[in-house]
């Protein structure tokens, strides 16, 4: 019976000193460059990218290339795939997302537009979007259960569009004076950005603040967040180019990634977001490519 | 055990302040001790304490200083060292020169200040006036502590408190009231129509009168409130409105009109209404930019003088950084031999590490850099082998 309590309080030490040892270098894992999606592929330069687009059913990313008026998808891997021009009819587009009907809506800074591309159809449709006699200004989007989440630069509030385009809801965030500048969907709500404030919030899925905290004394000029798998907050400072780390109740967790123009490095970055793949993406309008992070 | 630590406390005196004396006695040999004295005595000075600074054989710095700038002074002053980074911070505090405004050892002034307080203001605020046609009591008479403070503060222009607490901890309430009959709505935000400095106006109405207000308040204040959204604006300046649809546009700030983040509806003192300097406006937001840039060795002579607008399309860009023209035609402007004759740019030339066009801002970098022609590393090998590997 001895022999069997030490054996069992042995093995128990074992598990938790493997557990240990498995968290302990799973934390100190560094971020490193695993891939880079760029104008190669596609004999192009990629001008200015703005936003990513990542399709987890197709396992694909879509490069929104700004400057050159077209959508570029690579494959998960990273490999150029396909560069859609729409026609050539696409205007400085800033952002994309695909809904559940395959339709494609694009945000058109040249318009002011969000354009639905239905490519079965072949057709190209830019929709001004109002709300009574106001016309919005499109900027962020994210789409979830047929709804069309649009961020709108006019106010700094996210108009929830239904499948009609008219504006079926405002979440806006009382404690954002300035607005927002990005947003990112999750499980648990929104968590959104305000930039000139420095901070970030979370909403519930009805807009009601569920957090908030100030990120002034570690960013400088943050653009864009994202939510890590553990629930840590990831904020993209565009003039610092790097990318601080905050745990979900604010408190500072460190910096990673610096400013350059080599692999690895930030120039002019623009938005941040998690793939389902375990990579972290960073669209650097700067340097004309996304990366893709991992650990 | 009181008695004890009194004892002890006593013969630490005994031992300490001969040595003190001493100090004091040995620098002042040599030191003409009359140089050093004055209403206001710097603490350590005053306690003899010389080398709490200075190290009387050998040093790092000028003076036999023990640290330089503001390090030295903040190895006392340590609570400062924290403040003085909260918030909106004065350029020198921020640089670490604290001996713009203060001497190091004795003066006739409070706060051991060099010289009378407006004139270390004016030492650097040269282009403020001495004074205007109508000039407000305050600056007449160089009280600038009145609204401003020196070091640092939460507020814009080192104001003490929001600029209306700022204007009411002087003016009371009904009497402005009497003084601004036809005001519509809540009387607020002074200084878009008033300049807290003077200006050639009675009452201190700034210079320029934008249109619509010299016309009277209806046509944005029609019941009352302020109706005037962005799209008010833009109805008559059209041209700012295309620039509002570009890949980066200034829309933003605070409240529905985005335009009066920067501009004020009613009077400005120069004709674009802006509601301070150029580089105090967009300081507002990008102070960190700013700061980072300020102390560079090295820096574009726009740059230096504030003159944001040279390069930068404020309203709306498609460029990066909102240039106005891409990263060769900006500089061609003025420098247009460099387009020329120099290192290759253009479009057929591709900077190895992103595949885009080189460009005189592949190198330079004119808002400031610490090596020599405003270069982004040191030009004599750190720059040239980010592309050229094998040299």
């Amino acid at each position: 019976m001895k022999y069997v309590k030490n054996m069992l309080s042995q093995s128990a030490l074992l598990a938790v000193s493997i557990f240990m040892v498995a968290t302990t270098s799973m934390a100190a894992e560094p971020w490193a460059w695993k891939a880079t999606l760029d104008g190669t592929g596609s004999g192009r330069v990629i001008d200015m990218p703005t936003a990513l687009y990542i399709d987890a059913e197709r396992q694909r990313y879509y490069v929104v290339d700004s400057g050159g008026n077209r959508l570029v998808s690579f494959s998960k891997e990273g490999n150029f795939l396909l560069a859609f021009t729409a026609e050539e009819k696409l205007q400085i587009p800033y952002d994309m997302i695909r809904d559940n009907a395959d339709v494609i809506w694009v945000v058109e800074r040249g318009r002011n537009s969000l354009t639905s591309i239905n490519i079965k159809a072949k057709e190209i449709l830019p929709h001004i979007i109002k709300d009574g006699q106001k016309a919005l200004v499109p900027d962020r989007l994210d789409y979830k259960d047929g709804i069309i989440y649009v961020l709108d630069k006019q106010t700094g509030q996210i108009a929830l569009l239904g499948s009609d385009l008219t504006v079926k809801n405002w979440i806006s965030c009382a404690e954002c004076p300035s607005g927002i500048v990005d947003f990112k969907l999750t499980n648990d709500g929104i968590w959104a950005l305000d930039q000139l404030d420095k901070k970030v919030v979370q909403l519930g899925a009805d807009g009601k603040l569920i957090r908030q905290f100030d990120i002034g004394q570690k960013v400088e000029f943050p653009v864009s967040l994202a939510i890590g798998p553990a629930g840590y907050v990831y904020v993209l400072d565009r003039h610092a180019a790097d990318i601080d780390v905050f745990d979900a109740q604010g408190s500072f967790k460190y910096t990673f990634l610096t400013k350059g123009w080599q692999r690895g490095a930030l120039y002019y970055p623009i938005e941040i977001l998690f793939d389902p793949w375990g990579g972290l993406c960073v669209v650097e309008e700067g340097n004309g490519r996304v990366e893709v992070f991992g650990r | 055990m009181f008695n004890y630590y009194r004892i002890f406390f006593i013969s630490w005196l005994a031992i300490v302040l001969p040595i003190a004396a001493l100090a004091d006695t040995v620098c002042f040999d040599c030191h003409k001790k009359e140089a050093f004295s004055g209403k206001v005595v710097h603490q350590p000075l005053a306690n003899g304490q010389c080398s709490a600074c200075h190290n009387p054989h050998v040093a790092h710095f000028k003076g036999l200083l023990e640290q330089e700038g503001s390090a030295l002074c903040f190895s006392c002053h340590a609570k400062e060292q924290v403040a003085f980074k909260q918030g909106m911070v004065h350029q020198p505090v921020r640089s670490g020169q604290c001996l713009v405004c203060h001497v190091a050892h004795a003066s006739s002034r409070e706060g051991l200040l060099k010289d009378p307080l407006s004139a270390a203001c004016f030492g650097c605020h040269t282009k403020l006036p001495a004074k205007f046609q109508y000039t407000h009591t305050p600056y007449a008479q160089g009280q600038c502590y009145s609204c401003h403070l020196p070091h640092q503060s939460v507020f814009g222009q080192l104001l003490k408190d929001e600029p209306d607490k700022v204007c009411l901890s002087c003016h009371k309430s009904q009497d402005l009231q009497k003084g601004h009959l036809n005001y519509p709505g809540t009387l607020r935000d002074c200084l878009s129509c008033h300049n807290p400095h003077g200006s050639s106006r009675k009452g201190i109405v700034r210079d320029v009168l934008h249109a619509p207000f010299a016309q009277g308040c209806k046509e944005c204040h029609d019941k009352g409130e302020i109706q005037g959204s962005t799209q008010s604006c833009l109805r008559c300046h059209e041209a700012v409105a295309t620039g509002m649809f570009t890949r980066h546009s200034h829309l933003t700030g605070k409240g529905e009109n985005k335009c009066v983040s920067c501009h004020s509806p009613h009077a400005g003192n120069e004709k674009n209404l802006l509601k301070g300097s150029q580089l105090q406006v967009c300081r507002g937001c990008h102070t960190d930019t700013i700061a980072r840039y300020e102390n560079k060795l090295y820096r574009h002579p726009k740059a230096k003088e504030g003159s944001c607008t040279n390069c930068h399309e404020v309203h709306g860009s498609n460029r990066i950084a909102m240039l106005r023209a891409d990263g060769n035609a900006i500089c061609t402007r003025c420098h247009e031999t460099q387009g020329k004759f120099t290192h290759p740019v253009g479009e057929k030339v591709v900077d190895v590490r992103t595949g885009l066009m080189v460009t005189c801002i592949t190198c330079h970098l004119p808002m400031g850099s610490d090596f020599k022609y405003e270069l982004i590393y040191s030009g004599s090998k750190d720059l040239c082998i980010q592309c050229h590997k094998r040299y």
